[in-house]
């Protein structure tokens, strides 16, 4: 009996086992797959490890774009238990219009949207706000947000990012690969409680590189900063500025108004309007700033030289038909650095004759007009050189004088970069460091000769200490440049205006040794207060000066200088005097950009008579010339002279006869 | 067992007597119908018996110790084999814990740091220093106004010159 008893035990604990044993088999092996796989399910979370986007960086460090962990609303409108209630509830929670919010939200329930992002980037309160609410039908989504923390600046050459953070336009779209990095993926496993335990990561995270702009945030800010308030001031449309190291290329600024913060997303037609980079992308009639082109080929391929007479013929000339106005009273003879100073659109035609049509197109080209200058900006304009083949009777004349060219501001930064360091071709760059990788820079092209450049360097101080951009000239520093005052092409009425100019100035400093290139344009001015001279000239000496300031550049000149002052017959006109002399009929050649000096115009022979001769590295006599004389004196023995007072020269030091030393500059001292 | 019946017969004896263990003789078969019939081992009686063992004297067993000690040592060596597959689990699992609460707050002290810096930059935004300035009547310097006393790039100290 207890033996059976025994063994129906021993058989039943058999099966129990068996029954068991079968179980763990079937649950171990049999599904094995498909329970490790619900339990994966349940344990683990394949989570993406954020990359964050590349921070993009001035010269010095300064933080100029940035991104941040934010998070958004998302709710479902299906599952909304009260349309209202809820957006009212949310519309109080995250700062938000109700009325907005609720007909977002109703739309998107009546289109059976399950999903509608109510708000995008909520501050840290908010998120807490949120979630301390514990409704379910509210979701937040981690994710990350573009700033820009100092607004508007830098906002054209920043650019800007989607919803997604991919860049859109400027550098953030132009460099997105490097900025945007790879975002990972990672197996979390988690506990019952949602803890991690352990990661399994699968793909590691590339964070974006930093980008190192050659920007200095500090002289951008002052460039925008300026250049806002010569647009307002002189009523013009727009304008830009650009800074630039004419040796390496480096852009130190570049500004342009208006401008937009690309912090808020784009909105009406006037803010996309804005979001245009002047500097780089809308080319314009450069007028008398291109008459540096035109004398950097006569001086390479004529004989002509800074003292060589040009016959302005009165201020008049006719070509192949057509009689060109000089816009002033007329000239007779001036010295070319004189056509130059002056700004003589008729000498400027004469020199450009003498170049030639060939040698003209070859130096267009050579100082980079017509060709985009690869700065990695998208939109940029490689402004607008017709092919030789393609030139009217009268293109080399308007070329000449700047007209049927349009260039861009930063293709005159450019080119003013051949004057300044030496006749160099430099590649603009924007760009200084990708991550820790400092990007190389490319050879410069030769475009000139280098006593080509120097001479047009003091062709181009002639202009700001007695010719059209006075308002230009820097205390302490010695300063080149050229103004340009262009009229403006109506495509609809196809004359030019006779009251709305491109005013613009581009120049340098110090002139024995340029640190910096300026370049300012202020699209359609009004009148004869937006002539170069008078409108961009004051921004060029804001900006040149805090530039050079900034830079630590050692003055070469003595402070508190008088300003220089010509002999009475001599006394500068404004731009303003450009005034219609001519025929009053459109006049595409006429640009309003010169002054009245014809009549005071001193032949070479004049010249050489009044200059006492003097040996060779010594200084010469200059008492009892002309400030004209003696700067033409001066400048034909490629010495420099800093006049002061008006009259006749009374006083020089160093004395005459003494030692000249190698940039050394002469005081001349002017009395009637 | 200690039937009912034989505590009653227990304590009607009296005491100081011990009744041996008997087992009773079977019923005639002429049985009072209202008599109940015997429960199982009605018959056995347990009585206590006092024992004296307090001369008893503990002796180790010679023979005793060896297994003993090797009970001992087989279960210290299997408490050893058992910690050492487990303990490296353990400690994983708990330095997995540690390792993603590390996880998590350096991403968080990430995300924080680069909210500060965010606000840093907004602070020392130049739009921003310029409204400070105006509002402490500082004037912007003139070149070469300013000299460092150090080296240009690690100074912290400048001079303005009058």
């Amino acid at each position: 009996m207890v033996e059976r008893r025994l063994v129906c035990l021993a058989g039943f604990v058999l099966v129990w086992g068996a029954a068991i044993f079968g179980k763990l088999i079937t649950l171990q092996v049999v599904d094995h797959q498909n329970y490790v796989r619900k339990a994966r399910a349940r344990q683990e979370q394949m989570v993406e490890i954020r990359a964050p986007r590349g921070v993009i960086l001035d010269r010095m460090g300064h933080r100029l774009a940035m991104s941040v962990p934010t998070e958004s609303v998302l709710v479902d409108p299906l599952k909304l238990p009260n349309l209202e209630v809820d957006a009212d509830l949310l519309a109080r929670e995250l700062h938000l219009d109700r009325a907005e919010l609720l007909e977002r939200i109703q739309s998107a329930h009546d289109h059976h949207r399950g999903y509608l992002w109510v708000k995008r980037g909520i501050t840290p309160q908010e998120a807490d706000d949120l979630r301390n609410l514990k409704l379910d039908w509210i979701h937040l989504d981690g994710g990350s947000q573009r700033h820009y923390p100092n607004g508007m600046l830098l906002a054209h050459a920043l650019g800007g990012v989607d919803f997604e953070e991919k860049g859109n336009a400027g550098i953030e779209k132009a460099l997105d690969s490097d900025l945007r990095g790879a975002p990972g993926k990672a197996d979390i496993l988690r506990d019952v409680r949602g803890r991690g335990v352990d990661e399994l990561v699968s793909t590691e995270a590339h964070a974006g590189a930093a980008i190192t702009l050659t920007i200095d945030e500090r002289l951008q800010f002052v460039a925008e900063r300026e250049i806002a308030a010569a647009v307002e001031q002189h009523g013009a449309a727009s304008g830009s500025v650009v800074v630039m190291n004419p040796y390496d290329g480096q852009i130190l600024a570049l500004a342009s108004y208006p401008t937009y913060d690309p912090n808020q997303p784009p909105g009406d037609e006037n803010d996309v309007a804005a979001r245009s980079n002047h500097a780089v992308g809308v080319p314009f009639e450069p007028g008398s700033v291109f008459k540096v082109i035109t004398l950097s080929a006569a001086l390479e391929t004529t004989k002509l030289k800074p003292d060589t007479p040009i016959n302005c013929h009165g201020g008049v000339i006719t070509l192949f038909g057509r009689t060109i106005h000089d816009s002033h009273g007329g000239n007779g003879w001036l010295p070319m650095d004189m056509v130059l100073a002056h700004s003589s659109n008729v000498g400027a035609i004469e020199i450009g004759l003498q170049v030639g049509r060939e040698a003209m197109y070859d130096y267009v080209r050579r100082f980079g007009f017509g060709q985009k200058t690869g700065l990695p900006l998208p939109g940029e304009s490689r402004g607008r050189l017709r092919p030789l083949t393609k030139w009217g009777s009268t293109s080399l004349a308007s070329i000449s004088m700047g007209q049927e060219v349009s260039v861009t501001t930063l293709q005159l930064a450019r080119a003013a970069a051949v004057i300044a360091n030496g006749g160099l071709l430099v590649k603009p760059r924007i760009i200084l460091k990708e991550g820790e990788q400092t990007l190389p820079v490319e050879a410069p092209v030769r475009a000139i000769r280098a006593d080509t450049a120097i001479t047009m360097r003091q062709m181009m101080e002639g202009v700001v200490l007695v010719g059209t951009g006075k308002e230009a000239r820097l205390q302490g520093y010695t300063t080149g440049g050229k103004t340009g005052s262009a009229q403006i092409y109506d495509y609809a009425t196809r004359r030019y205006s006779h009251n709305t100019y491109n005013g613009s100035f581009m120049g340098m400093a110090p002139l024995t040794n340029p640190a910096v290139v300026v370049v300012v344009t202020l699209n359609g001015t009004h009148g004869t207060a937006g002539f170069g001279g008078a409108a961009a000239a004051p921004v060029f000496k804001a900006v040149a000066t805090e530039a050079l300031r900034i830079l630590e550049v050692p003055k070469d000149l003595p402070d508190n200088q008088p300003p220089p002052k010509l002999v009475a017959k001599n006394q500068l006109l404004d731009d303003v005097s450009l005034a219609d002399l001519g025929s009053g009929q459109p006049n595409i050649l006429e640009d309003r950009d010169d002054e009245d000096a014809s009549a005071q115009a001193p032949t070479p022979a004049a010249n050489h008579a009044a200059a006492q001769p003097s040996e060779a590295g010594t200084v010469p006599n200059f008492k009892g010339m002309t400030l004209r004389a003696v700067l033409t004196e001066a400048w034909a023995r490629g010495i420099v002279v800093q006049p002061d007072g008006s009259g006749v020269a009374r006083v020089q030091n160093p004395a005459p006869g003494s030692a000249l030393h190698q940039g050394e500059r002469i005081r001349v001292q002017f009395t009637k | 067992m200690a039937t009912l019946p034989a505590f009653f017969r227990r304590t009607e004896t009296p005491a100081g007597a011990e009744a041996p263990a008997v087992r009773l003789a079977a019923v005639p078969a002429e049985r009072d119908p209202y008599l109940l019939r015997n429960l199982p081992h009605d018959d056995v009686i347990f009585w206590g018996k006092k024992i004296d063992n307090s001369h008893l004297v503990r002796q180790t067993d010679p023979r005793g110790g060896r297994p003993c000690w090797n009970v001992i040592a087989t279960a210290g060596v299997i408490l050893a084999l058992l910690l050492g597959v487990l303990a490296p689990s353990v400690a994983n699992r708990v330095a997995g814990y540690q390792l993603e609460a590390l996880r998590v707050e350096a991403q968080n002290l990430a995300d924080e740091r680069r909210t500060l810096e965010l606000q840093e930059a907004q602070l020392l935004s130049p739009a921003r220093l310029q409204q400070l300035a105006q509002k402490q009547n500082l004037a912007t310097p003139t070149p070469n106004q300013v000299s460092r006393l150090e080296t240009k790039g690690e100074s912290k100290v400048a001079m303005v010159k009058k």
